[in-house]
């Protein structure tokens, strides 16, 4: 069974996305709702990836992800961003930081776990 | 080897009547957002749209942009999408077309 970190501060993004992946993949699901809050679960629980909001208070996407890459334990499991930004330049700010894949908001709850499948090459 | 992605639920109604649940929940949230960009559309209105509401109201926005399309509004992510576009840059809010973009966003939502 996969193991999935769910890190988004917006209480409705982080349910349906941990409902997504529970009841239609049947993965197990961690959910944070800051970025300190995420590196703190990924480290005891060592997930197969991360899921990632990109704009959060405090420390936000990126930098989360920055700083993950700086804890060995931390630095291999692959990250995916989840954004609202759907200009070209946002894109590719977020694909050039080193992540695993970036996907948008917003996604269909019931093809998420599949996006997520094809874009950690898990299929 | 990892196993190909195999769904474990083949029962999308399910899966509904959960999101639903979720959308009633959110419900509260939702109309403490569309009130604060009505807030922004009266005061861009009369000329008084502070850069700290603006922030407010762009971030709203987006949020709203993000979230309705998984609940089953395209359009609302839409008409999201174009008042947080509207509102992200410096230049003059034109008021008239934040007040437009506001109502058919409520419109799509049926609130």
């Amino acid at each position: 069974m996969r193991r999935i970190l769910i890190i988004d501060d917006e209480d409705d993004i982080r349910e349906v996305a941990a409902l997504s992946l529970e009841s239609i993949a049947g993965w197990q699901v961690y959910t944070a709702c800051s970025g300190a809050e995420g590196m703190r679960i990924a480290a005891t629980e060592l997930p197969d990836a991360i899921l990632m909001d990109v704009m959060m208070p405090a420390m936000d996407g990126p930098t989360t992800f920055k700083e993950m890459q700086k804890i060995p334990d931390l630095a291999g499991i692959p990250v995916v961003l989840l954004t609202a930004k759907v200009q070209g330049v946002d894109q590719r700010r977020f694909a050039g930081l080193g992540v695993a894949a970036v996907l948008f908001k917003p996604f269909d709850p019931l093809t998420l776990a599949e996006q997520m499948s094809d874009a950690l090459g898990w299929n | 080897m990892p196993s190909p992605f195999q769904p474990v639920s083949k029962d999308p109604e399910a899966a509904h009547k959960l999101l639903a649940s979720l959308w009633e929940r959110s419900l509260p949230t939702l109309h403490e957002r569309l009130t604060l960009l009505d807030n922004s559309v009266v005061a861009a209105q009369a000329g008084a749209l502070t850069p700290q509401l603006r922030q407010e109201a762009m971030e709203t926005a987006h949020k709203l942009a993000g979230s309705l399309g998984m609940f089953g509004y395209p359009e609302g992510t839409d008409f999201a999408r174009r008042i947080e576009h509207q509102l992200e840059n410096d230049t003059p809010v034109d008021a008239l077309q934040l007040a437009q973009n506001v109502a058919a966003l409520r419109a799509s939502l049926s609130l």
